[in-house]
């Protein structure tokens, strides 16, 4: 009996040993579907890596990242000061690589006859002093404003390239995650909220901003106001060659930057 | 009180009974009728024939011949279709350039949805994406899509100071006169035979691994992963749960020690599971690093705290219910404290035992925010048992959460989503149904 128990315990120790590589993806739920489609395509070729995709936000990849449980942080906005200060800490090195490009679009309903908006106005609609639609040319109805938690890296753009830094209102409804906030915008005809391009389908109408519309060209060239990279981070550069290697690299190649467009978010470079 | 009034006080009493649980019963049904109904969808439905080409191409199952005969008999109808395309194309090359611009945008969309409709145009370069290389795969999905080919989708805000109202425009308005204009009479006069729909009953959805997070395939990691965690929930939590139940019951001196432990097992018992599920990141995976990432065997641990106040408190109801005498009757044998407690109160005690492991068990099958943090992710491969040590997986309540909110293409894959809570209520009740049996033949062996 306890000769079987050993042989049992060593026959496990060689197959933990031998067991498949893996690479354990978190964060930004806007960069999950890039993530997801990167690793279906990467496991495609090399059936002995598993890669997880989890979507938690990007707050929570950074701290994953932190904290050594994840490999990549997928994050739709730089890391913070105080994000790298706490990887120093602990020896955390992040590096980031930038894997697409997103514009921001501000989302309505599409029987919403508001067809573009200014910077100013989104600021002052989220800011609780513009409260119905038909101070910006729209019908009399109350607008309801959406935004993301404040976990999200989606929400941290917003505040930073939309609101000015300033509070957003007390009454706005606030969702976990891109998909929540196009389900919202879809079924409440007076919304408004922002999410991310790849996120954009028939069901909700993304506006002008100060007369730009939100495309891969006008996101490119930097015309669209309210746009951004999305990264994934790494500790250190990943090992030349290693399968953590190839897998944040899939971007650069013209596949990647494939997927990527498809997906719904321009690619870094004009493949 | 006179008799009049309390028979009929029973009545009343009884006739509120029987209220609640009629209640009770219209409840399940309006809960269960719909899971059923729509579940089911995930397995049984009208088929395409690109749904053929995706098990035959993906997971290399079906009759390569016959389903290349019928390709071929597909293309062939397809082919007026690109044909018209083509020609369409020509006719637009000669165009004035003014004349053109009119038609270039309508005739992208149309394209566009054609392909999304009937995958890749023959010839063209396979796209790198999944999703992209197959047509619609499910018959009403291929109805919904069809439907955006013929009609563009337009909102007219004409009405001022009002919502707009959406109309659906004809797409052949557009092509009049043009060599494109008999598509929109062929596709739907042909759709079948494009597609060649056939009833499909799609038993290994739940054995077959997803492709391109979902859109294609099953939804074993999910399925694989909801079991592991159970069944590691309760390998930590049933032996832990009964021996702290035995030493409650029968060795430990009831004193002001003892009434303080009993108030915190109550106590853990109400805590949200979220909070377990926030400690287990912290405890499991921040500071004792159990595994270097999220791991089943992280979810297991926390799970398992999840559920050990209901097993201790079942078990200690089910000791405490085994009769005094059978005890007296060991110990006047001779037996000891130890052997009493082995061989005569916990096989007496077993039916009642399990009954609490299996409400902990649907418990833990069912439970998504303790492993939010700690176990789960949105795709993975299925992991074989060794790699339950440091490896996260896919698990059913959580990717049901997961596809209904953060998924970019929901709306496309309804069914698996539906697919996946009929599968996780079904997984529920067969352990539920399980332990059962098993409770009811060991409650039958102990009465002799």
């Amino acid at each position: 009996m306890n000769k079987i128990s050993v042989y049992a315990l060593a026959a496990l120790m060689a197959a933990a040993a031998t067991a498949q590589q893996k690479i354990v993806v978190d964060g930004s739920t806007t960069v999950g579907p890039i993530a997801k489609a990167f690793a279906e395509y990467f496991m495609a070729a090399n059936p002995d890596v598993n890669i997880t995709v989890s979507e938690s936000g990007s707050g929570n990849g950074a701290k994953s990242l932190v904290n050594q449980t994840c490999d990549v942080a997928d994050m739709s906005r730089p890391m913070k000061d105080s994000e790298f200060k706490a990887a120093a800490d602990k020896g955390i090195q992040p590096v980031a690589h930038v894997v697409a490009l997103d514009g921001l679009p501000i989302l309505v309903h599409p029987s919403n006859p508001v067809q573009e908006l200014t910077v100013e106005q989104v600021r002052k609609i989220y800011l609780g002093e513009i409260t119905n639609w038909s101070e910006v040319g729209g019908p009399d109805q109350k607008i309801v404003a959406i935004s993301r938690d404040t976990n999200s890296g989606t929400y941290e753009t917003f505040e930073e390239k939309v609101m000015d830094k300033q509070k957003i209102r007390e009454d706005c409804e606030y969702v976990g995650s891109n998909g929540a906030i196009r389900q919202r915008v879809q079924s409440t005809p007076a919304a408004i909220g922002y999410a991310g391009l790849g996120f954009v389908d028939k069901t909700v109408k993304a506006l002008k901003i100060n007369g730009i519309y939100p495309s891969a060209e006008t996101v490119q060239t930097g015309e669209y106001p309210v746009a951004r990279p999305l990264f994934m981070y790494t500790n250190g550069y990943p090992k030349l060659g290693s399968p953590l290697y190839r897998f944040v690299t899939i971007h650069l190649g013209a596949d990647g930057q494939e997927m990527v467009e498809e997906i719904g978010f321009v690619p870094v470079t004009s493949y | 009180m006179r008799l009049g009034t309390r028979k009929l006080l029973d009545k009343a009493f009884s006739g509120l009974g029987l209220m609640a649980i009629a209640l009770m019963a219209m409840a399940l049904v309006l809960i269960l009728t719909p899971i059923i109904w729509r579940g089911s969808k995930a397995y049984l439905f009208k088929g395409t024939i690109e749904h053929r080409r995706v098990m035959l191409e993906q997971f290399g199952r079906g009759d390569a011949k016959a389903f290349n005969r019928e390709t071929r008999q597909a293309a062939e109808a397809r082919a007026p279709v690109y044909r018209m395309l083509e020609e369409f194309e020509a006719e637009m090359k000669a165009m004035d350039r003014t004349v053109r611009r009119n038609y270039k945008d309508a005739y992208g969309e149309v394209e566009e949805a054609l392909h999304v409709l009937l995958g890749p145009r023959p010839g063209k370069r396979t796209p790198v994406l999944l999703r992209q290389q197959y047509g619609q795969t499910r018959w009403d999905r291929t109805m919904v899509k069809l439907h955006e080919v013929l009609y563009a989708t337009e909102w007219d805000y004409s009405t001022p100071g009002a919502m707009g109202v959406q109309i659906e425009k004809p797409r052949v308005d557009q092509f009049r006169g043009t060599r494109l204009e008999p598509l929109f009479d062929y596709l739907p006069a042909h759709i079948d035979e494009m597609m060649r729909p056939r009833t499909t009953f799609y038993w290994r959805f739940i054995t077959d691994t997803s492709k391109d997070s979902h859109i294609f395939g099953g939804i074993w990691p999910e399925v694989l992963g909801t079991i592991y965690l159970t069944l590691g929930a309760m390998l930590f939590a049933v032996p832990m749960g009964v021996i702290a139940a035995v030493y409650l019951c029968e060795y430990a001196k009831e004193g002001r020690i003892i009434s303080f432990l009993r108030i915190c097992i109550s106590t853990l018992a109400g805590v949200p599971s979220i909070v377990f599920g926030l400690f287990g990141l912290a405890f499991f995976l921040n500071t004792i690093h159990v595994s270097d990432s999220k791991s089943v065997l992280a979810g297991s641990l926390t799970l398992s705290l999840l559920v050990l106040p209901t097993i201790i408190r079942s078990s200690e109801e089910a000791i405490l219910a085994v009769p005094r005498s059978y005890k007296e009757a060991a110990f006047g044998l001779g037996a000891g404290r130890w052997r009493t407690v082995l061989t005569v109160i916990l096989p007496a005690a077993l039916p009642g035992i399990l009954t609490g492991i299996v409400i902990s068990m649907g418990r833990a099958a069912g439970e998504t925010a303790p492993i939010i943090f700690t176990a789960a992710v949105s795709v993975g491969m299925p992991l074989k048992l060794w790699e339950t040590m440091n490896q996260p997986t896919p698990a059913l309540p959580w990717n049901i959460y997961n596809l209904c909110t953060e998924h970019e293409a929901v709306d496309e894959i309804r069914h698996v989503q539906y697919g996946m809570v009929l599968t996780l209520v079904a997984l529920v009740l067969l352990l539920n149904l399980a332990a059962i049996t098993m409770r009811a033949r060991i409650a039958k062996k102990l009465r002799g």
